[in-house]
């Protein structure tokens, strides 16, 4: 169509685009790289708290007061900082220690674990370390599980087909925090599960006691909550393999499972590789169960400590600039199946 | 014609309506416009929040806003160019960062002004320097419940060190009478640090130096701090890392554990009978200390209101909507749900263990705001050793570099 029949229909959505997504953008990396706070001072004051029944503590200390300008407003410093804020959130300090710490009287493999622990010790690298664990630990899952499920749905009778299609979408209805704590509640001392798990005759189960405990119900709740997005567009794709190839497959003497491998995934793959894409870009930004479960010690996420620093230490910049560096991620994440999907696209167009 | 069935539900429904319809009489303030505040959510909260209710009419409306995450959305609101709170409920540690950046409006002349309407008290006032920043109403620790039918049973006497309270635990253990002796809220994050703020205070600490503001916690009274959660984490459960105070009160209604370290205010909940199967057996004493006749490891807490410089209500409404919940009358229908600041309080069981915690020397949460911000750097990091994955000066350590990182961005060290 003419260009300007094309612009005129692209106009809306790439205006909305532009205010919802572009500009927000640019104002976090413009956060990212700036630094402010109240300037302060160190005064002697004197507080003066009740404790009860009338009587008060009175104390005299040394506290940061603001420092007031003319009208007695208290002055915000607000300064360009370039990458030194991005420096910090990746705590180029800390791995420069962590480096620079003497192993030579180790065997390699042992001072090998032991810069990794240094490393993942720091805050940015430990969230990193479990937030790509979850996003790749989930994919796969996510993909072999909703497709079979896509499979044996598609195979069952078309009148209770609807059904379990809804059934099956039920847990990404659900909110992530809903889902989490009902997943929190599930576990926790005398719960449902525990106790079940109890009386049937295995040990306690403490899904806080291990590393590998708590990492395993998160990435469970992941799979669990993804499942269904990859099960409902497969069961999509799987409306539209030919018929008559899947046939003549039949016909040729093909098993079920050799006709699936042979028409039904590579007719399927490009959806494969969208679902992945998806899934990869939603499962970088964990954070709901981290949350819920206050798992911080034995798996954190990137999306964690944007809140923790905005909520706890109320530093903006901080957080800004942990943003910056997982919109960083995910596009090193996704270049890959992206470029892919790109040449393949353009190969099968020309 | 009317459907008959629908007459009557209908007639109830419109006189529920007009029966909920604005009550002004208890409170009486004749004045027009919005007030919006925003709180933590527990009962007392609760309790007030009906009381203000109380004062809306026909022109003033009252919006009351209870969140756990009230501290996010406070620092927020008060850092925008107007806050869309009126007021917000604050604690002593809560209330630190908003005073040192500037945002709170003293409160002086209001006070002055509505003093005698509303009887306020002196020691209702949170004062920094000559500035009234806070309207305080009531006070709180954290103290030791236990179970007097255990230890009765067992013949323990009540723990008044860590060293009793760690002997009573082996005793409960082998007893083998309640699934955990022990319970505290150890949850990564500010419950965390609150505990070892608590314990390492009464070693004798000192979060940071006053004159510097560098960290001081990575000390021998800190690692001590730290080997006492240790030892405690042994007698709790392997969850504990994961159970905040509701979890750990929780445990203590439903006689999961025999001794717990919860506040104060949490005393009535566990002889209410909808909720707690351990009515009546529950007894309070003050924190245990660290040494025989040493400070008692906990820390003394007010809750109260702050008004913001930025805030777009009127300040008077507001100040005169906080001030009639707080009222005489307040505290003494409902002398029991806490420990108040009015002189009109008289103390029950459920709060003498505060009182016996503070005359024992228990100081007042920090009120400097780097405290604040090592109790965060704190409860994220000390975690690790607890759960077994390094050391305690590790810790410790990590948890300085995490206190300078944030004071720095905060201005307060250079």
């Amino acid at each position: 169509m003419k260009t300007k029949t094309f612009l005129g229909f692209v106009a809306p959505s790439v205006l909305t685009m532009v205010a919802l997504i572009a500009v927000p953008l640019a104002g976090v990396a413009w956060l990212a790289v700036h630094g402010s706070y109240v300037q302060t001072e160190l005064v002697e004051v004197t507080t003066e708290v009740p404790t009860f029944g009338g009587q008060t503590s009175v104390r005299t200390r040394t506290v940061p007061q603001p420092v007031l300008d003319e009208n007695g407003e208290p002055i915000t410093v607000s300064e360009y900082v370039g990458l030194d804020e991005m420096r910090a959130a990746v705590d180029v300090d800390g791995l420069q220690s962590a480096f620079a710490r003497d192993r030579s009287d180790r065997t390699a493999l042992a001072a090998t674990s032991s810069l990794y622990d240094d490393v993942t010790n720091l805050d940015f690298w430990g969230a990193l370390e479990f937030t790509l664990l979850y996003t790749f630990g989930t994919t796969p899952f996510v993909l072999g599980i909703g497709f079979f499920l896509a499979l044996g749905v598609n195979r069952v009778t078309e009148r209770i087909r609807s059904t379990l299609v809804f059934a099956t979408l039920l847990p990404m209805i659900i909110t992530p925090v809903v889902a989490a704590l009902s997943l929190y509640w599930l576990f926790i001392d005398d719960a449902i599960i525990s106790s079940l798990l109890q009386s049937l005759g295995f040990a306690p189960f403490h899904f806080l006691g291990s590393e590998w405990t708590i990492r395993s119900i998160i990435l469970f709740f992941g799979v669990w909550s993804a499942t269904p997005f990859a099960f409902i567009l497969l069961y999509a794709g799987l409306q539209t393999v030919p018929q008559e190839t899947l046939e003549a497959a039949r016909v040729d003497g093909a098993s079920r499972w050799q006709s699936v491998r042979a028409v039904t995934i590579p007719h399927l793959a490009p959806l494969f590789a969208v679902i992945a894409l998806i899934h990869l870009m939603d499962a970088y930004r964990v954070f709901e169960p981290i949350y819920v479960f206050g798992s911080r010690v034995f798996a954190s996420s990137l999306q964690y400590l944007v809140f923790f620093v905005l909520a706890f230490q109320d530093n903006v910049h901080r957080a800004a600039a942990y943003a910056i560096l997982t919109i960083i991620g995910v596009i090193l994440l996704l270049a890959p199946v992206v470029w892919s999907t790109w040449r393949h696209q353009g190969g099968s167009n020309r | 014609m009317r459907h008959p069935m629908l007459v009557g539900p209908t007639l109830a429904l419109m006189a529920g309506l007009g029966a909920a319809g604005p009550v002004a009489a208890a409170c009486d303030i004749d004045a027009r416009g919005e007030v919006n505040i925003v709180s933590n959510f527990f009962p007392v909260l609760e309790l007030i929040d009906q009381k203000m209710e109380e004062c809306e009419t026909a022109e003033l409306t009252i919006e009351n806003k209870l969140t756990t995450d009230h501290r996010a959305e406070t620092d927020r609101a008060f850092e925008a160019s107007t806050s869309p709170y009126d007021a917000a409920a604050v604690a002593n540690s809560s209330v630190t960062m908003l005073q040192a950046k500037g945002q709170l409006r003293p409160l002086n002349d209001l006070v002055d002004k509505y003093r005698d309407e509303y009887e306020i008290e002196d020691s209702m006032l949170i004062r920094f320097g000559d500035e009234v920043m806070a309207v305080a109403f009531m006070a709180n620790a954290q103290h030791l419940f236990y179970r007097q039918d255990i230890f009765d049973e067992l013949g323990l006497e009540v723990p008044q060190t860590f060293d009793d309270v760690l002997a009573a635990a082996e005793a409960i253990d082998e007893a083998d009478i309640v699934e955990y002796p022990f319970g505290a809220a150890y949850k990564s994050g500010w419950e965390l640090g609150n505990d070892f703020v608590n314990l390492f205070l009464a070693a004798g600490g000192e979060l940071f130096d006053p004159a510097t503001g560098e960290a001081t916690f990575d000390s021998p009274a800190g690692i001590r701090a730290l080997e006492l959660m240790k030892e405690l984490t042994a007698h709790m459960s392997p969850n504990a890392l994961g159970i905040d105070f509701g979890g750990v009160r929780q445990q203590m209604q439903q006689g999961q554990i025999a001794m717990a370290f919860l506040w104060g205010d949490q005393a009535a909940s566990m002889d209410k009978p909808e909720e707690s199967t351990v009515v009546d057996k529950v007894a309070f004493a003050p924190a245990p200390s660290l040494e025989p006749g040493g400070p008692v490891a906990t820390t003394f807490w007010w809750d109260g209101y702050v008004i913001p410089k930025n805030a777009d209500g009127d300040a008077d409404t507001t100040f005169r909507v906080i001030m009639a919940a707080l009222s005489p009358e307040t505290v003494e229908e409902n002398n029991d749900a806490t420990l108040w600041l009015r002189t009109n309080y008289t103390a029950g069981r459920y709060s003498q263990a505060i009182i016996d915690s503070v005359n024992a020397g228990a100081p007042p949460y920090p009120m400097e705001p780097q405290a604040d911000l090592a109790h965060g750097a704190l409860g994220d990091n000390i975690g690790d050793f607890l759960a077994g994955k390094e050391s305690a000066e590790q810790s410790l350590a990590d948890a300085a570099r995490a206190y300078r990182q944030a004071a720095t961005d905060a201005g307060y060290l250079k």
